[in-house]
């Protein structure tokens, strides 16, 4: 029994059930200093993972194969436990305006993790699924967090009633795989893929699994929850759907179609083309006369989820090293995207638009930093959503010497990618040139924030820069899969 | 201290000083001032010692000193920063710190008052670095990086007064039609890159030098790009219009940047890649037309008829800063002339002097402006010499310089240049010309602003400016008198491999070398005499009455005019770009109108604009139809794949 791979995990919980202890304990008015501790657990649990990746020769297996700790698990891990960091330290500058208890929203958001953590080891349909609804169930009340307020209400029962449609389609499939399969072990899974790829009831299975996992990952058919729900929860919860609930379903996507059935994968390769498509074409498009940051952000989020299934259609490792590349980056930009968002909904009451005039004098880090993370979800170079972009249509315009349809997809991507320009640059020029209110106090930002903010900034340029790095443990994350 | 440190060192700084003064001291004059005085000095010092350390100036040919750092290394073009020490460049440091240095000090007089004193001297300590950066450069990448530089640094000190239109413009002006040249430099560089490998100047020597064909058929099309850039920052004819421009610029700018070091790094380049132009004549098929005409041909006759041209338009000047800026243009069309004749070292020498002298004339010009309250119309001077006597002087030991006279300076580097011309008969007679008219606009200068009765109430009432301005002049006025004995044309001769460097070792006395020309070429030391006492003649019959108006244009007519306006080329210009620019802004205006803003722009944006809106009407906020898509994209999905 290898317990200690599971050690993040149990550490999470742990935190989790102690920050509910203290709740009692610790005034009010500190609790916020909760967040802050169990920031800086969590970071140094991603610190842990990230020293992990290095000294793990073979995958490690527990609870009877169940779950398993390979290069793939371990970089999605590094990367929920530096979402967690953000999210937690943004939760904690918000504690206020959250309405109820601040530590159960930190205590939740750990649950979450944790369930992201498992979510990225599951070799098995149960504890994936066990793993998955962790954490949808802590994101159904994350969603509506804050009580007295409608829309979040609002958001929070559409999260959940689609949420849950989602979930059973899932689990319907599941049942489907086990009844054609008759396990469900991954790598049992695996070793007979050839022979259960052909079976029509496996086959469906399969398909249902899939579309509860593109719920997760926000695109074509099941993306059409993520504006409403983004607008309305708090903006830590909407950055933590963004990125930490979408790369929970981005991994098992990348293990079901790489690892375990890559046959399926082959056979349904113009289906994860059309869903990119149309994710990308859908995503860039509505967002156009967006007027709200956070709903912008949704439907970006579609078509960043898009740009994830174009990694993963192009069925190849480096098609899928240049997903993990791409949430990577995709990380950084949308938290420091979040927190500008959260600092600005807080401080000036709204997050439309209008409100973001004048801001580079009211408040030139949260301006510039906005200004970059647009810039870079753009894929401007040399910043950091360049390169995932770039990598993605890379690994494409690979595969399109075997088959010319992905040459068309890779045009339809550039597309969407041209149609972005379009309102990331509308944010920055409501940012910069917009006529401003005659309101010019200056926006005060907290030093927890402040230091946030210039670590995503400076994610976001040294991954620009300095790509080797992380691409280099992408590769290697990705080498065990069956491509 | 190893000599490669010593150069790091004297690189580094003016860009410490400018950076300082930027980041630090700006709002403290003095102290600004004070921190790059300091830093012209130490790294003139340090040029002292390193010129002392390493060797001193005579460095044979091929024999130098790299210190380098790995640059950038990219698809095959490898660069290094480095630096190059032979006698060529130690010469140079030498005089551009020295000159340097002498117009640091004047400055401080100079500008004293001015708002801005601190960004004059951050931006002087940041052309000071650009400048030292060329000298001192090893390869062609890093010499066309500081050459830019340099071209920033000019442009914010000619618009130094940006507030005045005409600086604003003309600031402008210096810098598009450098970037003309610099944009043929660069193309230069990047044919020798393609075909040779490296941009090295001791790689690109030795190649050529092993196999002369290296270059193909892109030998001469590569130099007389590479001159492109010389032509644009030495200011030779076609891209000579900006030069009197710069006059807008404070009088030490001008003395500094567009007499003594920035227009000489033209002068200063072509001799560096004087091996790129030796090479047979060579052209592409396309241009066969030219086959026979080298690029030192090219060279020659662009130096000769920048020089020509540029006299004839000193002679109609009043402006006294214009007046020394066409004259800078005409010395420097010598310079090129002597590098076109394949004496690089002749130019070089010329270089140096000149750097002295000028730098000597422009000071002592805007000592008189000084002293006039801002006039620099040589028709309201006068009367000069009893008020302004250290002034006078110096400025008249600058003009007995420039005009070639022994035993000064200008007169032995002169010479040089006109014995290299000896072999082309119409160039000699050219550059002969020239020296006439070159005396001849220098004492009307002399004549009608320095002496006589004063023309005007300010010139009557003028005083003698700061010392702190007059030290500069009488170290500016020793070195004019005296270059020409300090042994640079050998050192330069030496270090360039010319032919007749190891014979002569200059031993035979100080009076020996005051009549060395009149011994080796004579013909060039006599007939240059000659000409410069028949431009003084013609002076002093026309001015040396002291007329209150210039006689000369009711002598010449319309070609005084003509010399007056400087020949047009600025209306030429402004009618070809007009035109130029009226057909592209048509076309563009065209092609905007109707292909781009019509059918791409409106009609694309037309038409995600529909989608867009389109597409919100499919979010209805309604949960049911949420889940009715969801579902029906699940079964839809289910069909294709299944059935």
């Amino acid at each position: 029994m290898n317990l200690w791979l599971l050690g993040p995990e149990v550490v999470l919980v742990l935190l989790g059930l102690s920050l509910l202890m203290m709740d009692g304990v610790v005034p009010t008015a500190r609790r916020r200093l909760l967040g802050h501790a169990s920031a800086a657990v969590v970071a140094v649990l991603c610190l842990y993972a990230l020293s992990g990746h290095a000294g793990l020769p073979e995958p490690g297996y527990a609870f009877g194969r169940m779950f398993v700790l390979d290069g793939l698990a371990v970089f999605f891990k590094a990367l929920f436990l530096c979402a967690g960091v953000f999210v937690l330290l943004l939760a904690a500058d918000m504690g206020d305006r959250l309405g109820s208890g601040v530590t159960e929203y930190f205590v939740l958001t750990l649950f979450a993790l944790a369930g992201m953590l498992l979510a990225a080891s599951a070799n098995n349909f149960a504890v994936m699924y066990v793993a998955l609804e962790l954490i949808t169930v802590a994101f159904y009340v994350l969603t509506s967090y804050q009580r007295s307020r409608v829309a979040s209400l609002e958001a929070g029962v559409k999260y959940l009633i689609l949420g849950a449609l989602s979930s059973a389609f899932m689990v319907y499939g599941i049942a489907l795989c086990f009844g054609a399969s008759g396990t469900m072990q991954f790598d049992e899974l695996a070793a007979k893929s050839a022979e259960l790829a052909e079976n029509r009831l496996f086959q469906v299975g399969m398909l249902l699994v899939l579309g509860g996992l593109a719920f997760k990952v926000a695109v074509f058919p099941f993306q059409i929850w993520a504006p409403d729900v983004y607008e309305g929860s708090p903006a830590p919860t909407t950055a933590f759907l963004a990125i930490g609930s979408k790369a929970a379903g981005v991994v098992l996507l990348v293990r079901l179609l790489g690892g375990v059935i890559p046959e399926l994968g082959l056979k349904w390769e113009m289906l994860l083309m059309v869903v990119a498509a149309v994710s990308i074409l859908f995503g860039s498009l509505s967002a156009i006369p967006q007027r709200s940051l956070k709903r912008l952000m949704g439907y970006s989020s579609i078509a960043n989820g898009g740009f994830v299934v174009l990694g993963l259609a192009a069925m190849s490792k480096a098609g899928s090293a240049a997903v993990l590349f791409y949430l990577a980056g995709y990380l950084f930009t949308v938290l420091t995207a979040f927190l500008v968002v959260a600092v600005v909904v807080e401080r000036l009451g709204t997050d439309d638009f209008s409100a973001l005039a004048g801001l580079h004098q009211r408040s030139p880090l949260l301006a510039g930093a906005l200004a970059i993370s647009m810039v870079s979800l753009a894929g401007v170079p040399p910043l950091v959503g360049f390169f995932g972009k770039f990598l993605v249509l890379k690994a494409l315009v690979e595969q399109g010497t075997a088959l010319p349809s992905y040459f068309v997809l890779g045009g339809i991507a550039i597309i969407g990618v041209v149609i972005s320009f379009w309102y990331y640059f509308g944010v920055v020029r409501a940012i910069y040139w917009n006529q401003g209110p005659e309101e010019t106090s200056p926006v005060v930002v907290p030093p927890v924030i402040r230091m946030a903010l210039v670590g995503g900034v400076l994610g976001i340029l040294f991954l620009g820069l300095f790509p080797g790095s992380v691409w280099d443990a992408a590769v290697a994350a990705v080498a065990l899969l069956k491509f | 201290m190893q000599p490669e440190t010593l150069a790091w060192i004297i690189l580094a700084l003016p860009l410490l000083s400018a950076a300082g003064i930027t980041l630090f001291t700006r709002r403290n004059a003095g102290l600004s001032a004070a921190v790059s005085v300091t830093a012209v000095a130490a790294a003139f010092v340090a040029s002292v010692l390193l010129v002392l350390s390493y060797r001193g100036l005579h460095i044979p040919a091929g024999e130098c000193l790299i210190a380098s750092v790995n640059w950038l290394n990219v698809g095959g073009l490898s660069v290094e920063l480095g630096l190059r020490l032979d006698s060529l460049s130690n010469v140079m440091l030498l005089g551009v710190t020295g000159v340097g240095l002498m117009i640091h000090i004047y400055s401080c007089g100079y500008m004293a008052g001015d708002p801005s004193y601190a960004r004059f001297f951050a931006s002087l300590s940041l052309f000071m670095f650009s400048m030292l950066g060329i000298v001192l450069a090893s390869n062609f990448v890093m010499m066309f990086v500081f050459w830019e530089l340099v071209g920033v640094s000019s442009y914010l000190l000619i618009g130094f007064w940006f507030e005045r239109p005409a600086a604003a413009d003309a600031a402008k002006k210096a810098f598009l039609t450098n970037r003309i040249g610099d944009f043929g430099f660069l193309l230069g560089i990047i044919a020798v890159w393609a075909s040779l490998g490296t941009v090295d100047f001791l790689d690109l020597q030795r190649a050529l030098a092993a196999d002369p064909q290296a270059l193909g058929a892109f030998a001469s099309l590569a130099g007389v790009l590479v001159f492109m850039g010389a032509m644009g920052k030495s200011a030779q004819f076609p891209l000579h219009v900006w030069l009197p421009d710069a006059m807008e610029g404070p009088t030490p700018v001008s003395a500094l940047i567009h007499a003594a070091t920035m227009v000489a790094a033209g002068v200063y380049m072509l001799a560096r890649s004087f091996f790129l132009f030796e090479l047979a004549p060579a052209w592409p098929e396309s241009l066969g037309f030219l086959s026979g005409i080298s690029a030192l041909d090219v060279i020659a006759w662009t130096g000769g008829i920048t020089s020509l041209m540029a006299a004839l338009m000193a002679v109609q000047q009043s402006d006294i800063k214009r007046i020394l800026a066409y004259s800078t243009l005409s010395q420097l069309g010598y310079m090129v002339m002597a590098v076109g004749c394949a004496r690089p070292e002749a130019g070089m020498y010329h270089l140096v002097t000149h750097a002295f002298f000028k730098a000597l004339l422009f000071l002592g010009a805007g000592s008189v402006i000084h002293a006039l309250h801002h006039e620099q119309d040589i028709w309201k001077m006068g009367g000069l010499r009893s008020r302004l006597p250290v002034t006078y002087w110096t400025f008249l030991v600058g003009t007995l310089a420039l005009c070639g006279v022994p035993p000064f300076s200008g007169f032995y580097s002169k010479d040089g240049i006109l014995a290299a011309a000896e072999t082309r008969p119409v160039l000699f007679g050219l550059a002969l010309v020239v020296a006439a008219l070159t005396t001849f606009y220098m004492f009307r200068l002399v004549l009608v602003a320095l002496r006589g009765e004063p023309r005007d109430a300010a010139a009557s009432h003028a005083h003698e400016s700061p010392s702190v301005m007059l030290w500069p002049l009488r170290f500016l006025a020793i070195a004019s008198v005296f270059a020409g004995f300090w042994g640079i044309d050998t050192a330069l001769k030496r270090g360039l491999g010319m032919a007749g460097a190891s014979g002569h070792e200059d031993h035979g006395g100080f009076l020996a070398g005051v009549f060395e020309p009149f011994g080796h070429a004579p013909l060039a030391a006599f007939l240059g005499l000659f000409a410069t006492g028949i431009g003084f003649a013609v002076a002093w019959t026309l001015y040396g009455s002291h007329p209150v108006r210039d006689p000369l244009p009711e002598r010449l007519g319309p070609l005084a005019r003509w010399m007056r306006d400087k020949f047009y080329f600025d209306e030429a210009y402004a009618w070809l770009i007009r035109c130029t620019h009226d057909a592209l802004a048509a076309v563009a205006d065209w092609v905007d109108r109707w292909i781009v803003a019509g059918m791409f722009v409106r009609g694309l944006a037309g038409a995600t604009d529909v989608a867009g809106r389109a597409l919100r009407l499919v979010l209805t906020g309604n949960l049911q139809t949420y889940a009715f898509l969801a579902a029906a994209g699940m079964v839809v999905a289910l069909w294709i794949v299944v059935l």
